[in-house]
C-alpha cells in the first residue's frame, strides 16, 4: 500500500503518540506565534508564559498557565506599526526583552525594548535601544537569561552589509542598568560587511545573518552562534568587546543552509544543531536536527540526525515540513533541563521528541501532530516553537492561527 | 553503557523512564482455547475508543472471524479494519511479521498503529510469544508486552483445564483472566471456574465478559505491577508453581544478575516467567526486571517508585524451582560478590 493510498495518512491526519494534549488556546484569535517563549513565576505565584507573535498586529501575549489544562490570556499588546514584528522575546526575573524587526530597512521603530512585567497585566516599558538604520531591519532574535546581557541577532545604523540579506550580526548589549542598554561587543561573519571579500551565495540564498545567540551559565565565556547560510560558530566571549571564533561547522553545501539553533549539552560533550525549513512543500528538504560531537570544541563532528517520517507523507499537507526550533535548556529556574531528550518543532511535522541516550542513534519517542487549526491559511498545522517548563509541561505554538498547545510528556 | 557521551542524569540502566514500556509500542497477547471467545472479545474491543489504532496479529493458520469488520481486502496478509485498525494474519514467523509491520509503518505504507494485539492459536503455549519480545535483538527495543490476557469460557473451560496442560499454562501465565459465556453456563459454573483459575493463578485479575462486553482497559492497559505482592507460594500440577521473592534491603545489581544468569543457564526451560520490581543499590527508582525462560528483557529503571513500599518483589512462575533455591543462590552470590 502506498502512502498516498493509506487512508490514515491523508492530509492533516493528527498523530498523538506518547504526548498527552492538555489544552489549546487560540489566544483570542491572534494565534500566529513566533519563536519567543519564556516562563515567569509572578510575585503572586501565578505562572505566566510570555509568547512572541509571528507578525503584526500583536506584539506579545502573556498567558496564565498555572493550570496547564486551562490556560488564560492575561495580557496581549499591540505593535505600533503594521510593518513591525516582534518574533523573539526572553525573560529574566521580571524584566522582559523584546526584539523588533521591520519589513524593510530604514523603518522605525526597530530595535530592542525592555519591559518590567512584575505586574503581568501591565507591562511597563523601561527602555528602548534603537537599531534602525539605512541598512538595518532591526532585531530578529535575542537571548536574555542572566539579567545582565542581551545577546542578539541585529542590524545597526553604523553597519553596511555587503549583501542586503546579511544585515543582522551578533550584538551583545549590557542591560545591567535596564534604563540604559548599551552595546559592549559585536561580531560579524567575515565577508558580510561591505568592503570585505563577499561570500559565495547559496542556492536558496537565505543570507549570512546571525540567528540564535545562545549563552549558558555553565560557560559564560562561550557563545553558540548560528549564522543561517553561514553555518554555526562556537565563539569565545571571555572579552565581550572582542568575540573570537573558536570553531565553525556547516552542513551546506551540500545542504541548503539556514542553520538556526545550536544547543550545547555540556556534560555530554554534544551540540544539538537545527536547520530551519523555510520553503513550502518541503522544497528545501531535508531540514534536520543534527547531533554534533563537541568533545573537542575546536573539532566539531556531526554524528547523527534525528529521524523524520517520510517526506512524501508530509510534503503536500500544507506549509512547511522540516526542522525549526528545539527546547534550548535556557539556564533559568523555570526551564526543564535535559541532555537525554531533544524536543523540537517541525512545522506540519508537528512536535517530536527524541531519546538521544545513544547519540549515534537518536530515537523518536513522542509525536504530536494536531489537526489543522481553525482558519489556518497553511492547510496544516505549522508548529513553530517549543518550551518545556521545570514541571515538564510542554508548550508549543502554531505559526498561523493555532496559538498555544499545552502537553504532558508520556515516555 | 560505555559511551563517549555519558549523561550524569542517566542511571546505570540508561534513561530513567516514567513507565515500564517507555516509548515502546504496547502489546497485548490474547490466549485461550478454541471457542473460548477470543475473537468476540477482540471484535468488541476494536469498536471502542481504546481500540482505535490497534494492529491485530492473528498468529495461526486459516484464521477466521474478524473478516466481517474489514473494510477492504489487501493483496498481502495485512488488511485494514473498520476504525483505523489493521489486521495481519501471519502464516510465517511472528517476529518476521512484526518486523515487517514496523518497517512499513515507518515508510507510511501502513497506518500509524499504536497498539498490537496478538491473538494466538487456541492451542498455543504463550511462552514462545513472550520470548519474541524479550531482547533488543528480537523485538524488545520496539515492543513491550503490557498484558497477557487469557480467555476461558464458563461452559467448557473447567473441563479443558482438567485435560489440557496447554490450557493450564495459558491460565498460569496470564496477567488477566477473562471468563466468557457466563450467561449460558449453568448456575455456579462461573463461580467454580473462577475458583479453579484463582487456584492456578492467584495473582491475576479475573473479569467476566458477556458477549464480549468488557472494560476495554482489560486489553488496553498494563497489568498492575503490584498484583502479585500478596501471592503466597502455590504449586500446580505439571510441577508448575509460583512464588514472590521479596527482599527488604537494596540488592547490588551484580548479585541479582549473576543469580539469574545461573538460573537461566541451568534451568532456563523451567523459568516460565519472572517479573517484578527490584530495589537495586544506588538506583533512584525501581528496576523492572523480566525473564522468559533463557531470555532476559533489558532492565528498565523507572523515575519513581509507585508507592512507599521499597521492597524488591519479583514474581517467579517456574517448573520445579522453589523459592528457597533462589534465595540460597542469591545468598551464596552475595557472599562472593
Amino acid at each position: 500500500m502506498s502512502a498516498a493510498n493509506n487512508p490514515l495518512n491523508k492530509s492533516g491526519e493528527p498523530v498523538t503518540w506518547n504526548f498527552k494534549l492538555l489544552a489549546q488556546n487560540d489566544l483570542g484569535g491572534f494565534g500566529g506565534m513566533g519563536e519567543g517563549m519564556s516562563v515567569q513565576i509572578a510575585k503572586d505565584g501565578r505562572r505566566i508564559i510570555w509568547l512572541a507573535h509571528e507578525s503584526a498586529p500583536k506584539n506579545f501575549t502573556g498567558v496564565d498557565v498555572s493550570d496547564p489544562r486551562n490556560p488564560k490570556v492575561v495580557v496581549q499588546t499591540d505593535l505600533p506599526k503594521p510593518y513591525m514584528r516582534s518574533n523573539s522575546l526572553e525573560l529574566s526575573g521580571d524584566i522582559m526583552a523584546v526584539a523588533y524587526q521591520t519589513q524593510k530597512v530604514n523603518q522605525q521603530p526597530a530595535g530592542l525594548e525592555l519591559f518590567d512585567v512584575s505586574v503581568p497585566e501591565k507591562p511597563r516599558s523601561i527602555s528602548f535601544l534603537d537599531c534602525s538604520g539605512a541598512n538595518s531591519r532591526g532585531v530578529h532574535q535575542l537571548w536574555f537569561c542572566d539579567g545582565e546581557y542581551v545577546h542578539m541577532a541585529a542590524g545597526s545604523p553604523d553597519f553596511e552589509p555587503s549583501h542586503p540579506l546579511d544585515d543582522q550580526f551578533y550584538r551583545c548589549i549590557d542591560v545591567r542598568n535596564p534604563a540604559k542598554p548599551v552595546e559592549v561587543g559585536r561580531w560579524w561573519m567575515p565577508g558580510t560587511k561591505k568592503g570585505e571579500t563577499p561570500l559565495t551565495r547559496h542556492k536558496l540564498d537565505k543570507g549570512y545573518r546571525a540567528h540564535n545567540t545562545n549563552v549558558y551559565k555553565q560557560r559564560k565565556d562561550r557563545l553558540y552562534l548560528c549564522y543561517i547560510d553561514g553555518g554555526m560558530f562556537v565563539m569565545d566571549i571571555t572579552d565581550k568587546s572582542k568575540p573570537k571564533p573558536i570553531s565553525h561547522w556547516t552542513n551546506s553545501p551540500p545542504y541548503t543552509g539556514f542553520m538556526h539553533t545550536a544547543v550545547p549539552l555540556f556534560d555530554r560533550g554534544l551540540l544539538i544543531v537545527t536547520d530551519e525549513s523555510t520553503e513550502n512543500k518541503a522544497e528545501d528538504w531535508p531540514k534536520l536536527v543534527w547531533i554534533v560531537d563537541a568533545r573537542d570544541e575546536k573539532s566539531l563532528v556531526s554524528i547523527a540526525t534525528c529521524p523524520l517520517p517520510p517526506v512524501d507523507a508530509y510534503a503536500n499537507r500544507g506549509g512547511r515540513f522540516g526542522a525549526h526550533n528545539i527546547h534550548e535548556n535556557p539556564p533559568v529556574p523555570t526551564a526543564w533541563q535535559s541532555d537525554q531528550i531533544v524536543i523540537g518543532t517541525f512545522f506540519n511535522g508537528g512536535l517530536r521528541a527524541y531519546d538521544i541516550s545513544n547519540p549515534y542513534q537518536p530515537k523518536e519517542v513522542g509525536t504530536f501532530v494536531p489537526p489543522p487549526p481553525k482558519g489556518t491559511p497553511a492547510g496544516a498545522v505549522q508548529l513553530n516553537d517549543v518550551f518545556v517548563d521545570e514541571r515538564q509541561i510542554v508548550y508549543t505554538v502554531d505559526r498561523h492561527t493555532g496559538g498555544l498547545y499545552t502537553l504532558e510528556m508520556d515516555f | 553503557m560505555n559511551s563517549p557521551f555519558p549523561s550524569p542524569a542517566a542511571g546505570q540502566f540508561g534513561r530513567r523512564l516514567k513507565r515500564e514500556r517507555g516509548a515502546r509500542l504496547p502489546v497485548t497477547v490474547i490466549t485461550g482455547f478454541l471457542g473460548a471467545g477470543k475473537t468476540t472479545l477482540l471484535k468488541r474491543f476494536l469498536t471502542t475508543a481504546e481500540g482505535q489504532g490497534t494492529a491485530v496479529v492473528v498468529n495461526e493458520f486459516g484464521a477466521t472471524g474478524i473478516d466481517d469488520v474489514l473494510v477492504r481486502p489487501s493483496a498481502d496478509e495485512t488488511v485494514l479494519l473498520g476504525n483505523g485498525c489493521l489486521c495481519c494474519i501471519t502464516r510465517t514467523d511472528l517476529q518476521q511479521a512484526l518486523r515487517r509491520m514496523v518497517i512499513e509503518r515507518e515508510r507510511g505504507e501502513l497506518p500509524d498503529f499504536r497498539r498490537i494485539v496478538i491473538e494466538t492459536s487456541g492451542l498455543a503455549d504463550p511462552s514462545p510469544i513472550l520470548q519474541t519480545f524479550a531482547t533488543d535483538r528480537a523485538l524488545g527495543g520496539v515492543f513491550h508486552v503490557e498484558a497477557v490476557v487469557t480467555v476461558v469460557d464458563a461452559v467448557t473451560g473447567g473441563d479443558t483445564l482438567a485435560w489440557s496442560a496447554e490450557a493450564r499454562k495459558q491460565a498460569i501465565l496470564a496477567d488477566r483472566l477473562i471468563i466468557t459465556k457466563t450467561d449460558i453456563a449453568g448456575e455456579g459454573a462461573s463461580t467454580a471456574l473462577a475458583a479453579r483459575l484463582r487456584a492456578l493463578n492467584p495473582g491475576a485479575e479475573i473479569h467476566e465478559a458477556i458477549n464480549g462486553e468488557i472494560d476495554p482497559a482489560c486489553l488496553a492497559e498494563p497489568a498492575s505491577d503490584q498484583r502479585n505482592a500478596f501471592v503466597a507460594e502455590t504449586a500446580h500440577s505439571d510441577g508448575i508453581g509460583s512464588f514472590v521473592l521479596e527482599i527488604d534491603e537494596p540488592l547490588p545489581w551484580p548479585v541479582f544478575a549473576k543469580a539469574m544468569d545461573a538460573l537461566m543457564q541451568l534451568r532456563g526451560p523451567d523459568l516460565l516467567r519472572v517479573k517484578g520490581f527490584l530495589n537495586v543499590k544506588d538506583c533512584k527508582g525501581p528496576v523492572v526486571v523480566q525473564f522468559v525462560q533463557h531470555l532476559a528483557h533489558p532492565p528498565v529503571e523507572l523515575e519513581h517508585w509507585p508507592d512507599r513500599n521499597r521492597r524488591s518483589r519479583v514474581v517467579f512462575i517456574t517448573r520445579n524451582i522453589l523459592e528457597p533455591q533462589v534465595r540460597g543462590l542469591l545468598a551464596a552470590l552475595q557472599n562472593l560478590i
